[in-house]
């Protein structure tokens, strides 16, 4: 299987940027970050002790639309709990979060919307990281797909998750604990049990972090769960950032 | 709201005096546009252009629709051009601003009512059905000169997408997936592209493609819409400082050479795509491990 493409930062005007792709799914996501940033009067109101995130998902080949809205509250929500907005300088600005589809099938009004949230999400923290916005924790996100014969799919091709009985999206923060779970269809709670081992598997690897919490940093099989993916990413634009630094310690 | 950052006193003086000397801040002469880079994505109809640091990208797709009442024999075209956080921290994702309505309205006219893409053709069926072209524009780098870059990656985008096959069988209307047959190119009529010039000193010195600096140092625009054979479908002096007549007749001119010189480039791109196409051709597609299409007659 082949796995997802990511890089970091690659738009000028933009405090942050990041974009994912995903060959099974066919989707590709580019993700803008602008924080801080001062918000107008009206929408600050809320909590004066935080910062504000905002998401806006803009499709590729549509107007935006309820699926759109849909997306964007879930995204809030999660990135609203790992961003830390107390941290100085933060309370009272936004965090302006922007995710276009640039590649990929469009989904359709009506359709499961899904199938490019673990997407959306990869692209979102990524752009976060990639504009220094300071986070709690980071997460990976995963999509699965239970067929007729109740076998489980990961990342389904729009066409079979169209074909499939339920639908799942998981994310998992990096210290293992369940931070989404969105689940669409029919399905009973022992299938949603076995979803839900098969996504922290995908997500985390085998090299699970032990019980303090520390992660192996050892190379290997690390690089098969997605947060170990999140992490190479990452790894490798503080890598070139710094490459003037490396070669003269 | 948020607004682009103002430029200073210092740096304006030093774009005007420099210009009165004939440099530009990139070295660049008046007449010049930045580097420009375009290249296709996977499906038909993406674009990505790049004219220096501003970056575009247009997807262009089509559904069939029903066609306007009063015109039965027309399909549509739109052109949607959405600015967000994205492009500059000064926009705000969802709501208009004044270079989004001016941008939109530029391409329209020069694209839409010059009728560059020849609706006629989108006709499938006379008040029944017909294609609905969509181009989107995302801009998600800003650095001056929004319209003459999504012009060109609209252009290009048009030629280089294909829809599917659509026949009409005893007044039932059946469309092919591009499994099945070949998609076909959209109809273009001509290829008009923009040519923005920004105005400074007076309208002394008249300087082609500006930065958002050199905008913002502006004290006149002038949007000059054109094709290669050197018809003006557009012209506009929209607001700003007078410009002088001759600035105009002499500046059509060089928009003319412009606009053949990027028609030209644009069309060694697309070649060399459409070419890139052929050569892997429907291999995958093809392949005799696929699935097998259950064929719908």
């Amino acid at each position: 299987m082949v796995g997802p493409i990511a890089s970091l930062s690659q738009l000028n005007r933009a405090d942050g940027s990041a974009s994912y792709k995903c060959p099974a799914t066919g989707y590709s996501i580019l993700g803008a970050v602008n924080a801080p940033i001062e918000l107008p009067a009206r929408r600050d109101a809320l909590k004066p002790e935080e910062a504000t995130v905002e998401v806006f998902v803009k499709p590729g080949t549509t107007t935006a639309g309820v699926g759109e809205r849909y997306v964007e509250g879930i995204l809030r929500s999660v990135l609203g709990k790992i961003v830390l907005g107390r941290e100085k300088g933060f309370p009272r600005r936004g965090v302006v979060l922007t995710l276009a589809i640039v590649g990929g099938e469009n989904v359709e009004r009506g359709d499961s919307y899904l199938t490019i949230l673990p997407a959306l999400l990869h692209a979102g923290l990524l752009a976060m990281v990639s504009a220094s916005v300071p986070l709690s924790m980071t997460f990976s996100a995963t999509l699965l797909g239970v067929t007729k014969s109740g076998d489980i799919v990961r990342d389904p091709s729009p066409t079979a998750a169209k074909a499939a009985v339920s639908l799942h999206v998981f994310a998992v923060s990096s210290k293992n604990h369940l931070l989404l779970n969105e689940s669409e269809g029919r399905f009973d709670f022992d299938t949603w049990e076995l979803v839900r081992e098969r996504a922290l598997s995908i997500c985390q690897g085998e090299t699970a972090a032990s019980a303090d919490g520390d992660v192996s940093m050892g190379e290997g099989t690390a690089s098969a769960s997605l947060s170990g993916f999140i992490r190479e990413t990452v790894e490798d634009q503080v890598y070139s950032d710094y490459a003037y630094n490396l070669d003269s310690i | 709201m948020s607004k682009e950052a103002q430029l200073s006193i210092a740096e304006r003086d030093f774009i005007l005096e420099a210009l009165r000397e004939n440099v530009r801040l990139d070295g660049r002469q008046p007449d010049d546009y930045r580097p420009l880079n375009i290249s296709f994505g996977e499906e038909y109809g993406h674009v990505n252009l790049q004219l220096g640091k501003t970056n575009i990208i247009v997807r262009i797709s089509a559904e069939v629709t029903k066609p306007r009442e009063d015109r039965p024999f027309d399909g549509l075209f739109n052109i949607n051009l959405e600015l967000t956080a994205m492009g500059s921290p000064a926009w705000e994702s969802g709501r208009t601003n004044d270079i989004e309505a001016y941008a939109t309205n530029t391409l329209d006219r020069i694209i839409r009512h010059s009728n560059a893409l020849d609706t006629e053709s989108l006709c499938i069926l006379k008040g029944v059905s017909c294609w609905s072209i969509r181009a989107d524009v995302h801009v998600i780098d800003y650095d001056g000169n929004i319209t003459d870059a999504a012009c060109i990656a609209i252009m290009a985008g048009l030629q280089h997408f294909r829809r599917p096959d659509a026949v009409v069988r005893d007044g039932r209307v059946i469309v092919y997936g591009v499994e099945q047959r070949v998609p076909v190119a959209l109809n273009i009529t001509h290829k008009p592209l923009s040519v923005t010039f920004h105005t400074f000193n007076d309208s002394k010195h008249v300087i082609v493609d500006a930065t958002l600096k050199e905008e913002q140092a502006a004290e006149g625009d002038l949007v000059i819409g054109i094709n290669s054979a050197g018809d003006v479908c557009y012209l506009s002096k929209y607001a700003g400082a007078p410009a002088d007549a001759m600035v105009i007749v002499k500046k059509t001119n060089v928009a003319w050479e412009k606009v053949k010189e990027i028609n030209a480039a644009v069309e060694k791109v697309l070649q060399a795509d459409l070419a890139k196409r052929a050569k892997i051709g429907m291999a995958d597609e093809s392949r005799a491990e696929n699935d097998r299409l259950v064929q719908i007659e």
